[in-house]
């Protein structure tokens, strides 16, 4: 027992100075050798980016891309051309994986609730006794929860724990699942069936509450099929959508009718009906009958190439209908197996919750899974999951699950791991790491062979055991194996996985539901940016702007004025909305297009356990979410909550009157044949000397094809991650301050009622008669002799006169350090930096800067083509290379063979502001629509 | 001088105060045989903390970053351009009515001039400070200075903003020398009047050997009527290439031929209203109604009326020739002026500049001080309103209307909106208790002139 009086005099000060002494030691170095290469290993050449094929997830789909690494550090995700789920472009959520790799938050231990930090070899002791008395039993009392599983490893893996321990339990919850297309499928054929459609061989498209070409798994296959098509104007075909709020689909339809989910069905009825299903007439309104019968007119018109999408808040019965109407159209769509399908099918998150309730839980493992946030609030899961004698979770960050779990296990990202993954269409391609795990995580498949008693088992030896097995069963003993490993790994897919079309039956008609409640309805989407809440943690999505609304840092409920004006509700009144006995907080947007009586709202915000990125960002969707209806809350209260909050956008306005019209050039079909090609006002009279090129003799442009830009904001990200663009955070977007080099701006030349709306990417202009150069002071603003309009960041001193005299408004500048010792919340930390381009300078504190053209690619090529002694081959830029759509395209136009050239001369060539005689070197091609002339006069 | 006094009625100096030895002692006394007294305490007192916390603004620029400003993405320009503007057009004032009047034998403007090119030089130089700390790396200020260096690297001299680094820098050394010049003989004054012999021998220093000889009279005469003659295109071609900052652009509501002259007239408008000011503080606070008369504030209100017609004159062409030209982007911004985010400010400009001044027609406004003092602080008012709306109604309203956005007023922004006040007059203060504040040599000119003996 140590005496309880205070330290003496003499006392503190030995205690002092051993303090001091000890804590001075503590600050050197630990000693360390750097050695250079003494042998440099192959292909690794400093400073020299490679490509590696890999995989990566979303929502348990794979989706092929190339990721670059310079000197072992991945910097960027590319698409990869091989891959049918990537075809050479990204979404936003690849480009963004990239930088959720060197998440400072990313959780880097094990740990214990109660003990805080813990080691792996802690938590194997402490796994002994749970799995002991499981293995005991026969598996009973473990269960395992995991989302969608598509990795053959994993699913040999878990098969083999059935197998082992038949009485444990899988239980399979992806947040933003198939659910009513699969039992839709189910009614129809009666076995479950994965339908595929192909976008490029359907010429007339309905959409139910479909969102094709919005965010998803899909989105590139379906958005490059759709543009692809629509390159040829003779098979440009129509495009309907009837939803309840806009989405990407939505923007692009030639008709598009807002309405209420209740509804759909009736809109479904009535184009069976027209196709002899002889079902009771639906009491549509006179509006909506005009549209159904128009469309299923043009449907009609086109067997073969015909299609009708039901979306993911339609009940299964419309899924089964729209599988009979395709039948009936002979429409495109290959019907295969599911591809995360399973021999004996996994339990659901519902059987969990009567396993915990019952109390039988011995052991539960959570791989890879938020059930707490994403589950629907119905199920209560986060209480449930005490009655767990034993649970662990392992995931990428400590979250909300993690928090209610005994253990967490931190994993490795996509990038740091070995693994393999199906695309949709069941294509395999395997996960290959670019780094050594940066924060000691294991991989799910080293997790579940640990937990299975397996304790040393590599990930790299586990895939490979998978794919040896599978291609001796498949090919015999006569392969060789390490060849063709090699190829997969080099591709980034296993040529022949994809699943081949089912023979299916005739659909059959099904017996149609009661529809949703009456009452207000607020439709529940997974968000642009965020999907379901696991990217919450990552900066460049947070602030990347949502497509249509073009918020940032946040979601709101979208409603239409009408519905706002009759709930006595403005933009930005904060609301409840109660459902079920459950309420959110949310702030109200005015959109147009938006349907009355519905309101629309995005998943994945208003986390608690994200990090420092995304904690408190937004409100949280998930508590309207119950397990019947995962996507349509009925009978929804809305009451004003009594206080207000900002939107945040980055864009304010989409519809002027006079301008929209001049600055976004909208063509109809018919008219194309009529339209002349509009140059960039070069024949305009000026005093400056026309622009002269070098000896080089390039000439560097670009063509935006506004018609085939689906506003995905993949180009957005891509060109933020290869341009080391800092992200600026709430506050200062509230100031009105941003970064992107690249925007997409929306315009619309409808009515709130009814938009026509388009996108429209702006980067720089690169003008050869440049206004941001006269006025810059110090010459910080000049041209080159290949056209190209460069910032010279140490020479500028930032009086912010190009910005002001740019009619584009295409710079940015770095009103505080964004990137440099100002960052927002935890961005200047270490790993993050790892992030950056070798190749592009990180701009300081009160500089300028723009688009580029991604110059460091255009002087990588030309080094290349120097050293090779050939002429410069095609350069692309990061914006291009991520396009879904091919709808940027960047070249030389001095080089007939180079395609901009020739885009110039396309009858929908237009300039932006080419009056003020800038000349610019990016110009577009006008968006095209093929309105139905039955449905002339309504434009909704 | 034998030039005859003005037929009029006019007296620009008190009867009873019209004397050699009494003009002297009414100027030179407060400086030299009194204390600061009360009023001039006070007023320091007010002015030193404005003074300081601007000096904390700029210390937090520096260091933290432009971001403090309300400027944005769109809106790149804000308060700090405005002010730079207003207070340039302060500064303009005072070499204006000293070149301008001198050269028009204006002789009146002997009580004013000298407080009016000590206000030019101060406000100059405040002035001066705003294109410093708004930019992003003021640090860097001086590579609009054409320098050898290693890196062979010059200004790029079609920008405005190089002009205007010369037209600020020549403008501050030429008032800073017409103002230190016209005080030689006042220097001699003090000295030979001085009572110690520290105040002999500053003032001595100072005065450069002043003797008051024939000789250096015809000198000094000579000289200080060429620099006026001088001053006056410098004064115009300082706010013209204000003027021209905006105008060399192609900006709707910034691209017009007219803004040189307007700014110019502005600067004259806001200055004269500036000098009114001050030279009704200084007369109470100095006591120095007999060289002050009302006299003089009729002739100054009666330029400000002036100016505020050709003001109303150029907004109207600003509004008629956006109709006139037809270009959509003109039309669209003038309409803006009217009806967008800034209508109220608008209004306000418009009350200040055009229709308040009107009440300057009557003579019963003119001869009151303190009507004059409100009229004069509303131009001011309005004439910093102009400048802000110039920058923010042409960017807040550009081409790009997805990027339109308004200006978010800063804290930053409002302390070196009104700081500077307080540095100008913690200035003024301070050279008031240094220097004759009213040019004796010249009042002296007017007096014998008046029949003063």
């Amino acid at each position: 027992m140590p005496p309880l009086s205070s330290p003496s005099r003499r006392e503190a000060l030995r205690l002092l100075g051993s303090g001091l002494t000890l804590a001075l030691g503590a600050c050197a170095k630990p000693s360390e050798e750097i050695v250079p290469y003494v042998r440099a290993p192959e292909e690794l050449l400093p400073g020299v980016p490679l490509r590696y094929a890999t995989t990566l997830p979303l929502s348990g789909w794979g989706r092929g891309v190339q990721a670059i690494a310079v000197d072992g550090r991945p910097i960027k995700i590319e698409g990869n051309p091989l891959h049918p789920a990537s075809r050479g472009a990204t979404d936003v959520f690849a480009e963004a994986a990239i930088l959720d790799l060197y998440d400072p938050d990313r959780s880097r231990t094990v740990t214990e609730r109660v003990n805080g930090i813990a080691s792996w070899e802690m938590f194997v002791r402490a796994w002994r006794a749970p799995l002991a008395k499981v293995r005991g039993q026969g598996g009973r009392g473990l269960h395992l929860l995991t989302g969608r599983v598509t990795s053959p490893t994993l699913a040999r893996q878990i098969a083999g724990l059935r197998a082992a321990l038949p009485e444990a339990v899988w239980h399979v919850h992806e947040p933003v699942d198939e659910a009513s297309a699969a039992r839709g499928a189910n009614l129809a054929f009666g076995r479950p069936l994965r339908a595929l459609p192909h976008l490029d061989r359907a010429e007339a498209i309905l959409c139910v509450g479909a969102d094709p070409l919005g965010p998803g798994p899909d989105q590139i296959r379906f958005a490059a099929a759709f543009a692809e098509r629509r390159r040829d104007p003779a098979r440009f075909g129509r495009l309907y959508v009837a939803e309840a709020a806009p989405t990407l689909t939505g923007i692009k339809a030639d008709h598009r009718r807002a309405l209420h989910p209740r509804d759909w069905a009736g809109l479904l009825v009535q184009v069976a009906n027209g196709l002899g299903a002889g079902l009771p007439a639906p009491g549509l309104g006179a509006e909506a009958l005009r549209f159904a019968e128009a469309a299923a007119a043009d449907l009609k018109a086109h067997p073969g190439r015909a299609l009708v999408l039901a979306g993911p808040a339609l009940p299964p019965e419309l899924h089964a209908l729209a599988h009979w109407i395709n039948g009936r159209l002979r429409a495109p769509v290959d019907l295969i197996a599911p591809p995360d399908g399973a021999d004996a099918p996994p339990s659901d998150l519902a059987g969990l919750c009567a396993a915990l309730d019952a109390g039988t839980v011995e052991a539960l493992v959570i791989l890879d899974a938020n059930p707490v946030l994403t589950a629907p609030a119905d199920l209560e899961i986060g209480r449930r999951l005490e009655r767990a004698r034993f649970s662990v979770h392992a995931g990428l960050h400590g979250d909300e699950t993690a928090g209610a779990t005994h253990w967490h296990l931190p994993l490795t990202h996509a990038l740091e791991s070995w693994s393999d993954l199906r695309a949709t269409d069941g294509t395999a391609s395997l996960v290959q790491p670019l780094v050594r795990p940066l924060y000691g995580g294991r991989s799910v498949h080293e997790v579940l062979a640990l937990l299975g008693g397996e304790e040393a088992a590599s990930g790299h030896d586990l895939v490979r055991q998978t794919w040896r097995a599978a291609w001796r069963a498949a090919s015999g003993e006569g392969g060789d194996f390490e060849t063709r490993w090699r190829r997969c790994l080099h591709d980034g897919i296993v040529a022949g996985t994809a699943a081949f079309p089912a023979a299916a039956p005739e659909p059959r008609l099904p017996d149609l539901p009661a529809g949703p409640a009456a009452g207000f309805a607020v439709e529940i989407r997974p968000d642009p940016c965020l999907w379901d809440g696991r990217l919450a943690n990552t900066a460049w999505l947070q602030e990347c702007p949502k497509p249509v609304s073009k918020q940032v840092w946040g979601n709101a409920l979208a409603l239409s004025r009408g519905e706002a004006a009759r709930r006595g509700v403005s933009a930005g009144d904060v609301v409840r909305l109660s459902a079920g006995g459950r309420a959110v907080e949310v702030t109200v947007a005015i959109e147009s297009g938006v349907a009355e009586g519905v309101g629309a709202l995005t998943l994945g915000y208003g986390r608690e356990r994200a990090g420092a990125i995304g904690d408190g960002i937004g409100a949280n969707a998930y508590p309207l979410v119950s397990a019947a209806s995962p996507w349509l809350a009925t009978g929804v209260e809305m009451v004003p909550a009594g206080r207000r909050a900002e939107v945040l956008r980055t864009q304010n306005d989409v519809r002027i009157e006079g301008e929209t019209r001049k600055l976004f050039r909208q063509i109809d079909l018919a008219e194309l044949a009529r339209a002349e090609p509009k140059g960039i006002g070069a024949d305009q009279p000026s005093l400056l000397a026309p622009w002269q090129g070098d000896a080089d003799g390039h000439a560097w442009g670009m063509v935006i094809d506004t018609a085939a830009c689906i506003g995905c904001n993949a180009c957005v990200v891509a060109c933020q991650s290869e341009n080391n663009v800092p992200v600026v955070g709430p506050e200062e977007i509230a100031r009105g301050r941003m970064m992107h080099w690249l925007r997409v701006d929306l315009y619309d030349s409808g009515t709130p009622e009814a938009p026509r709306a388009g996108f429209q990417p702006v980067p720089c202009m690169h003008c050869e008669h440049a206004p941001c150069e006269p006025v810059c002071p110090v010459a910080a603003s000049v041209h080159d002799g290949e056209g190209l309009n460069l910032q010279v960041y140490n020479r500028c001193v930032g009086t912010r006169f190009c910005q002001a005299n740019c009619p584009y408004k295409v710079r940015r500048f770095n009103f505080f350090g964004y990137a440099d010792g100002q960052e927002y919340a935890h961005l200047g930390a270490e790993p993050v930096r790892a992030q950056r381009n070798p190749n592009v300078t990180v701009r300081a504190r009160g500089v300028m800067e723009k688009c580029t053209y991604c110059v460091q690619r255009i002087a990588t090529e030309r080094q290349a083509a120097e050293r090779d002694g050939r002429p410069m081959g095609a350069v692309s830029t990061a914006c291009q290379s991520a396009c879904p759509t091919r709808a940027i395209r960047f070249g030389d136009l001095n080089r007939a063979d180079d395609g901009v050239a020739a885009l110039r001369r396309d009858p929908r060539h237009y300039a932006l502001l080419e009056e003020l005689n800038t000349r610019p070197r990016t110009t577009y091609l006008a968006d095209l629509r093929a309105p139905n002339p039955d449905l002339a006069e309504d434009r909704s | 001088m034998s030039a005859r006094p003005h037929a009029q009625a006019h007296a620009w100096i008190d009867a009873d105060r019209l004397g050699y030895g009494a003009i002297t002692a009414a100027v030179a006394d407060p400086i030299q045989k009194r204390g600061p007294g009360r009023a001039w305490m006070i007023a320091i007192i007010v002015a030193l903390p404005l003074a300081v916390i601007t000096l904390i603004a700029i210390g937090a620029v520096l260091t933290v970053g432009i971001g403090l400003s309300g400027v944005n993405t769109t809106v790149v320009w804000g308060v700090s351009i405005a002010n730079y503007v207003w207070w340039i057009g302060i500064g303009n004032a005072g070499t204006l009515i000293s070149s301008m009047l001198l050269l028009t034998r204006q002789r009146w403007r002997a009580s004013i001039n000298r407080f009016a090119e000590a206000m030019t030089l101060l406000a100059a130089a405040i002035a001066g400070l705003f294109p410093i700390i708004h930019l992003g790396r003021p640090l860097y200020a001086y590579w609009l200075a054409p320098y050898p260096n290693t890196m062979d690297l010059w200004p790029q001299w079609r920008s405005a903003l190089v002009w205007d680094f010369w037209a600020i820098l020549s403008y501050l050394l030429f008032s800073g020398i017409f103002w230190f010049t016209g005080l030689l003989p006042d220097l001699a004054t003090l000295r030979d009047r001085a009572e110690t012999q520290a105040g002999r021998m500053v003032y001595g220093a100072l005065a450069l050997g002043w003797r008051n000889s024939a000789r250096h009279w015809q000198v000094f005469e000579t000289f200080h009527k060429t620099m006026a003659a001088l001053a006056v295109p410098l004064v115009c071609s300082v706010h013209s290439i204000v003027g021209l900052d905006f105008a060399a652009s192609l900006m709707p509501g910034w691209q017009e031929s007219l803004f040189p002259p307007y700014f110019v007239v502005g600067a004259m408008y806001s200055g004269f209203a500036m000098v009114v000011v001050l030279a009704i503080i200084i007369r109470w606070g100095l006591d120095l109604r007999a060289m002050i008369t009302p006299a003089h504030f009729d002739a100054m209100a009666k330029v400000m009326l002036f100016a505020s017609i050709v003001m109303t004159f150029s907004y109207a062409t600003e509004w008629f020739m956006a109709w006139y030209g037809g270009e959509h982007a003109d039309r669209t911004v003038v309409g803006y002026f009217f009806t967008g985010d800034y209508r109220w400010l608008y209004a306000a400009l418009l009350a200040c500049n055009c229709l308040v001044p009107q009440a300057l027609w009557f003579r019963s406004v003119r001869g009151n001080l303190w009507l004059l003092a409100a009229i004069a602080i509303l131009i001011n008012v309005g004439m910093w309103l102009e400048r802000i709306l110039i920058v923010w109604n042409t960017l807040s309203h550009g081409y790009a209307i997805s990027l339109w956005r308004t200006y978010h007023v800063s804290l930053y922004d409002l302390v070196i909106l009104f700081g500077p006040l307080g540095l100008f007059g913690l200035g003024f203060l301070v050279l008031a208790r240094l220097l004759p504040i009213v040019s004796m040599h010249e009042v002296r000119q007017v007096s014998h002139a008046e029949g003063a003996t």
